[in-house]
């Protein structure tokens, strides 16, 4: 019994890896430094994109549909990963232009004045020139991609501690992480919170280095990171969730008073999968960011992640390749309503723009989806092709 | 004979109604005891109380008496292991006290097998879990289980598919697993046929031969066939005690129960 079931899964996970590899292969060749350039470098950026929405999106979905979490906070973490490997993207380019702009000068540049220098580059929209102390690890990648783990990781695990502690469960809950990631939000637009206030970080896909090797290569170098990273959670996440860990999560999700009086500690629990969802979440910000070349706050407004809640609801959730065909599905669509391709529809009187009636569009799908298939579209396809006895 | 849990002079009130009244109670290793009481009595605040879902307003809940010799003293002191109000839903379970609740409790979306491998007694912290497979013996022991409680056949199926006698068999199953000290079990016989009813004093029997065990029935039919101790709740404090003769010729008793 156990053995076929294992073979089965063996399969789904290969399945699943040789689908990215080839679809990863497919977009290299026909990109613009490796192959034919049918696929222009901005849409590789925007597919590199998606697969880092799909990585979030698996996050939500272990904490949301395996777990039972409504956590509509999830984006601040994605958000804080961008934040923190944008530090050092752009400390180091401002640090490498001030150098250079400095090799003119008669005298050498003393530190005081270099650190001015940069200061007054980074902060100089929002009136300041002295360097903020959470600046002071942005000379070191590798401190600045430890603090990629670490940064949400703290903040997930003090929120997830204080909630579940108190037994926080339910609406009340989602409603606390809403208020996480908007006074998140608001904090940062704080010109004075030290990370540039509503011009948020830019210039990020300059990456310090290897700039030489211009847009078109290092897009698809992060696009194949995106793509080994979603390969790696979605078998991490696969083999988690079907193992007796992952029979204790989704009993919590079923059932949390019953897996309590079994014994098990359910809040410690809980905290685990929202520390570490809430820490893949931020790789894939961290991921996602220097793609899209700007981060600024509004990108942690609470909207953000009541859409990500939407994309694993209209994909499928409970299920890990819902997740990635919700995400992959409405952030393509969105950005193809939204980026003006779609053709408007003129109705006389009234012309129907995309790119405002959009979420208007979404908001139906959502509805419709949900009411006529409860495990989104995965289970609309699972009921038209798997025939249950 | 050594007393396995004792609750001292328990109350509890919920927005002024009290529902447990100065309530004491004791029971020993390896006895068989029933609670009976009409509806809204305290039976389940009783048991809420023990598995720590409720905390009492005043009294005491102990477990694991124990007779220490004081040298000093020259005398026998009696200590007890744990006091039951410090403890979480999850420590208590995992000292050993089991439950089983009025409705089956069951996961429902999960197979009848792996219900019974998630209550299997074993280290119940995230980063032990991460790791733990089931080995040959664990294997033996859910498959002798589940020959016990007469779902051999059903152990792949999805325990939402079962009748409600077999939810009920599964979950007395799944606290066979856990191998408690103290089993508390609500309503066993509810929605159960005769012939499941008769299978079910059985079963209880046979537990209490290493186990502890307190049934809460209101059907005083079943509790006369678990031939024990009865104890008479009525408006959260103790009416009657003693043999099921006993207790059923007692006037106040026959007028809680048939004088509604």
């Amino acid at each position: 019994m156990t053995n076929s079931i294992n073979d089965l899964l063996a399969r789904h996970t290969l399945i699943f890896t040789i689908v990215v590899v080839i679809f990863s292969l497919f977009i290299t060749f026909f990109s613009e430094p490796y192959g034919n350039g049918l696929i222009s470098t901005s849409f590789v950026k925007t597919l590199g994109k998606t697969v880092c929405l799909c990585i979030i999106a698996l996050a939500m979905d272990v904490v949301w549909g395996y777990c039972g979490i409504l956590s509509l906070g999830h984006f601040a973490f994605f958000g804080l990963g961008g934040y923190m490997i944008g530090m050092w993207l752009m400390y180091e380019r401002t640090a490498i232009i001030v150098q250079e702009a400095a090799i003119n000068e008669l005298l050498p540049l003393t530190e005081t004045e270099l650190s001015n220098a940069i200061g007054n580059q980074i902060f100089g929209v929002v009136g300041g020139y002295e360097i903020p102390s959470i600046w002071m690890f942005a000379d070191s990648l590798g401190l600045q991609l430890i603090l990629v783990i670490v940064v949400p990781g703290i903040l997930a695990f003090i929120f997830g501690w204080l909630a579940f502690r108190s037994r926080v469960t339910g609406v009340y809950l989602s409603i606390l992480t809403q208020a996480l990631t908007l006074a998140l939000s608001l904090y940062l637009f704080q010109n004075d919170s030290g990370l540039r206030g509503n011009n948020g970080l830019s210039g990020l896909q300059n990456i310090p280095g290897i700039e030489y090797l211009g847009q078109e290569v290092i897009s698809i170098g992060f696009f194949w990171a995106s793509c080994i990273f979603l390969i790696s959670i979605f078998l991490l996440f696969h083999s988690l969730m079907k193992s007796k860990f992952g029979l204790i999560i989704t009993s919590i999700r079923d059932n949390e008073t019953r897996v309590r009086f079994l014994g098990y500690n359910v809040e410690i629990y809980k905290l685990f999968i929202f520390v570490l969802t809430a820490i893949i979440s931020s790789i894939a910000g961290a991921l996602y960011y220097p793609q899209a070349g700007i981060i600024n706050p509004a990108e942690l407004a609470p909207i953000a992640s009541i859409y990500l809640a939407v994309w694993v609801a209209i994909g499928g959730r409970g299920k890990l390749y819902g997740a990635i065909i919700g995400a992959t599905f409405v952030s393509l669509f969105s950005s193809w309503f939204t980026g003006g391709q779609a053709p408007d529809i003129p109705l006389g009187m009234f012309t129907i723009e995309w790119v405002n009636w959009w979420t208007v569009l979404l908001g139906f799908g959502f509805v419709i989806i949900t009411i006529f298939s409860e495990n989104g579209i995965i289970g609309f396809l699972r009921n038209i092709f798997v025939k249950e006895k | 004979m050594n007393t396995l849990l004792k609750v001292e002079k328990i109350s509890v009130s919920f927005d002024g109604f009290k529902a447990i009244n100065s309530l004491s109670y004791s029971i020993g290793k390896n006895e068989l005891k029933a609670i009976i009481g009409p509806n809204g009595a305290g039976k389940t605040t009783f048991m809420d109380i023990i598995t720590g879902q409720t905390k009492p307003d005043e009294g005491k809940v102990l477990f694991g008496e124990r007779s220490v010799w004081l040298e000093s003293d020259q005398k026998y002191q009696v200590v007890w292991d744990e006091n039951l109000l410090m403890k979480s839903e999850s420590q208590i379970a995992l000292l050993g006290i089991g439950r089983k609740f009025q409705r089956p409790t069951v996961f429902e979306l999960k197979t009848v097998f792996e219900n019974l491998f998630i209550s299997m007694k074993k280290n119940r912290s995230p980063f032990s879990v991460l790791f733990q497979k089931l080995n040959r013996d664990e294997k033996n022991l859910i498959e002798k289980i589940l020959g016990e409680i007469s779902l051999k056949n059903e152990q792949d199926r999805i325990a939402g598919e079962l009748s409600h006698g077999q939810k009920q068999w599964l979950e007395i199953g799944m606290l066979l697993t856990q191998e408690p000290k103290l089993l508390l079990i609500d309503e066993p016989a509810a929605g159960m046929t005769s012939n499941e009813r008769r299978q079910t004093v059985e079963i209880l029997k046979k537990l209490s031969a290493d186990k502890s065990v307190i049934v809460v029935e209101h059907d005083m039919e079943f509790v006369k066939d678990l031939e024990c101790e009865v104890t008479v709740l009525h408006e959260g404090s103790i009416l009657s005690e003693g043999s099921i003769e006993h207790v059923s010729s007692n006037n106040e008793v026959i007028e809680v129960y048939l004088g509604r």
